[in-house]
């Protein structure tokens, strides 16, 4: 008898419950735009933060609000974009997808050291103390601070310098913004010859610190058919507007601190 | 004679070896000017002041070759008489090179007239006492150089009834303050009670470990008779000089997460900057040299009274020279001190010493993985969980580390000395607090 009555009692709360809760959710529902969900599905999902919103979720409900550009999402490349502008009934303008390139080629071989470090391994920490281990005031300290940060590992370490993937890397900018040494450049992708030094010191300090560092000689600029190098501020620049990837200024840069083109598929 | 007062936690390194202080503490300070200095602009907290000499100027004894800029500024005086041969950056300890002024010593030691002496401290202006601190480029000697006036800015609300003059040097190695306090222990005293007379304070506690005996003896002696004035022993412990750690062991008072020693009614000033006050207020001499003890492998160990703006090559030079091949070489003791990447570092107005260790000694140690013993707990002087807040550190978890009080941390390194896992604690600390600062200073900007 006891039983019989407690299976009632249940059954009856149960519906009751039931019921109710039903009414509450037809009551109280919140709309969510469903376009939140299929932007969120074209992210990268890395919740890597370059956007700037916290995490794939606040930067899909910031592009349906209208508060964040429909192109905010650089690790998820073109068809990310293409993805969300569609979501959103907007036509992507198609930009260079970026990558993140070292302007530094000062590994343990080739630039001189100040002083050995061994305190905790902090790019930041080692450029507090005397200026950093590195003679060279613009150099990479190779101590790992961007390879934390990276969220694509596409960051690591040799001889004390960072070497980045191009493959890996997405563009999203989370290293270029730890680098206490402003070493890590976006550059566009396609944009493969440039600069890996930006020491600014006159040619005999740079070269007596660093066997890689840019002194400035110009050869590069003569050599240029296309009028793409200026010598400024006591290194050299490559406009990538007019740069057609010849490779001919690295052939002939007595320092090696032009790269040469890649050879893309 | 009142009990020795102390703090909780804190360690006592080289305990073994009289704190590492006996080749110095019984040397004489011997008076040392270089052939040349350079003066850095930056020597204290708060910008760097700007130069106002050029190359080819001729400067005198004490005249000013450094405006002060904004509230933290202060003038910065020649400490030679000579010819200025060079302006412009030098490296230093920190992250960036720093201005500086490279003057060529003529020996003459010719004064120049900045300040209006304004005589015995019992009967002078009281007025124109902190004037006078500001104009004389007197900033704390002790190691932070934060500007001695800004301390004397009591807000309106606050007030204070106790100076403590800090003569702990809990420090290893140094004995520069020691060396103070035994011979010039009236200029100290002197400094104090203009320092009590500026702001109408009417007690004055001389605080001294009680490593240093004669110290406490010379300085009661000197007290005698002085309105106000007591000596107070302190026990022998790391950090006992520490700001917050003395004003708890002196008075009894806390001071809390986040205020000032002010709030708690209490300035601290170090001996040398009470000494330097003297010298400001009695002679109207502003701050160009200081006590400073060269100790470690150096033939020699001293107690030099070196200009601002000495180079330490110079100073070893002095003391016989380097007797083995030197491994690091440190500004301050072992404990705070700062690493040099070369003996072509110019002495600042903190500096209170350099210690030369071999290359045995600076020799680096591995990180090994917590053993939870809670020795850093224990040592603590803040009352922080070192162990805990380096795992938040490592995981670079920036709100973790500031609910845990990172912030209250104040870099003093006992607990990298007691660990026995030689954990890289203080730095992790200093480096999520740079952080902090940092993300705090970027949001503050958006």
């Amino acid at each position: 008898m006891g039983i019989a009555i407690a299976t009632v009692l249940m059954a009856a709360l149960g519906l009751i419950f039931g019921g109710l809760l039903t009414m509450a959710e037809k009551k109280f529902h919140v709309e969510i735009d469903p376009r939140i969900e299929q932007v969120r599905s074209y992210c990268a999902g890395a919740n890597c933060g370059a956007c700037g919103y916290p995490g794939c979720d606040g930067f899909a409900e910031a592009v349906v609000k209208g508060e964040a550009p429909v192109d905010g999402c650089k690790p998820g490349g073109l068809s990310c974009l293409k993805g969300i502008a569609e979501v959103m009934g907007t036509t992507a303008s198609e930009t260079e997808p970026l990558v993140a390139r070292v302007i530094c080629q000062g590994s343990r071989a080739v630039a001189k050291e100040r002083y050995e470090y061994n305190g905790i391994p902090s790019c930041r920490v080692a450029a507090g103390i005397a200026g950093g281990p590195k003679l060279c005031r613009f150099a990479c300290l190779g101590l790992g601070d961007c390879m934390a940060k990276c969220k694509f590992g596409a960051i690591h370490m040799e001889d004390n310098l960072c070497v980045i993937d191009p493959n890996k890397c997405t563009g999203c900018g989370a290293c270029v913004e730890e680098c206490p040494r402003d070493v890590i450049k976006l550059l566009p992708r396609s944009k493969t010859v440039y600069v890996q030094c930006r020491n600014s010191d006159v040619a005999r300090v740079a070269r007596d610190i660093c066997m890689t560092a840019c002194i400035a000689c110009g050869r590069c600029k003569k050599t240029c058919q296309h009028d793409a190098i200026v010598v400024e501020g006591g290194f050299a620049h490559i406009d990538a507007e007019k740069c057609v990837h010849c490779g001919e200024c690295a052939a002939v840069c007595p320092c090696n601190c032009i790269t040469i083109p890649e050879v893309t598929a | 004679m009142p009990d020795k007062k102390t703090f909780r936690g804190g360690v006592h390194p080289l305990h073994r070896s009289h704190e590492g202080k006996a080749p110095t503490r019984d040397k004489p300070v011997r008076e040392y000017a270089a052939d040349t200095v350079t003066i850095l602009m930056g020597m204290h907290l708060g910008a760097p002041s700007t130069p106002c000499v050029k190359k080819g100027d001729l400067v005198k004894m004490g005249q000013v070759i450094g405006e002060p800029v904004g509230f933290l500024g202060l003038p910065v005086h020649a400490s030679v008489s000579g010819e200025v041969v060079d302006v412009g950056p030098v490296q230093t300890v920190g992250a960036v090179p720093g201005m500086a002024v490279t003057i060529k010593n003529d020996f003459a030691d010719e004064w120049v007239d900045t300040l209006e002496p304004l005589g015995n401290v019992e009967k002078c202006d009281k007025d124109k006492i902190v004037p006078a601190i500001k104009n004389a480029g007197i900033c704390g000697m002790g190691g932070a150089s934060f500007p001695t006036h800004v301390k004397f800015a009591v807000k309106e609300g606050q007030y204070c009834d106790t100076i403590i003059l800090n003569g702990a040097e809990c420090e290893t190695h140094l004995t520069a303050d020691h060396r103070l306090m035994l011979e010039h222990s009236v200029r100290i005293v002197d400094g104090l009670r203009a320092a009590m007379r500026a702001l109408d304070v009417k007690k004055g506690v001389i605080a001294i470990e009680d490593n240093k005996p004669d110290a406490i003896e010379a300085m009661r002696k000197a007290a005698e008779g002085r309105l106000g004035v007591e000596v107070q022993p302190l026990r022998t412990k790391y950090p006992q000089g520490g700001e917050k750690q003395l004003i708890h062991a002196v008075t009894g008072r806390q001071v809390p997460t986040k205020k000032l020693p002010l709030d708690v009614h209490v300035i601290v000033l170090n001996v040398g900057t009470a000494a330097a006050i003297a010298d400001a207020v009695i002679d109207g001499k502003p701050l160009i040299s200081r006590i400073t003890t060269v100790t470690g492998h150096v033939k020699q160990p001293s107690n030099l009274r070196i200009r601002i703006g000495t180079m330490i090559a110079d100073v070893v030079g002095e003391c016989g020279g380097y007797s083995l091949e030197p491994g690091k070489i440190c500004v301050g003791g072992a404990m705070t001190g700062l690493p040099c990447p070369s003996d072509l570092i110019p002495l600042t107005k903190a500096n209170n010493g350099v210690v030369v260790y071999s290359e045995a000694e600076a020799a680096a140690t591995e990180e090994t993985p917590c053993i939870r013993c809670g020795r850093c707990v224990e040592v603590c002087p803040i009352g922080l969980n070192p162990y805990k807040l380096k795992y938040l550190c490592d995981a670079d978890d920036l709100k973790g580390a500031e609910e845990n009080n990172v912030m209250d941390c104040v870099v003093c390194g006992s607990c990298s000395y007691i660990c026995p896992a030689r954990r890289f604690l203080t730095p992790s600390f200093k480096n999520t607090k740079d952080k902090i600062t940092l993300e705090a200073k970027k949001r503050k900007g958006q």
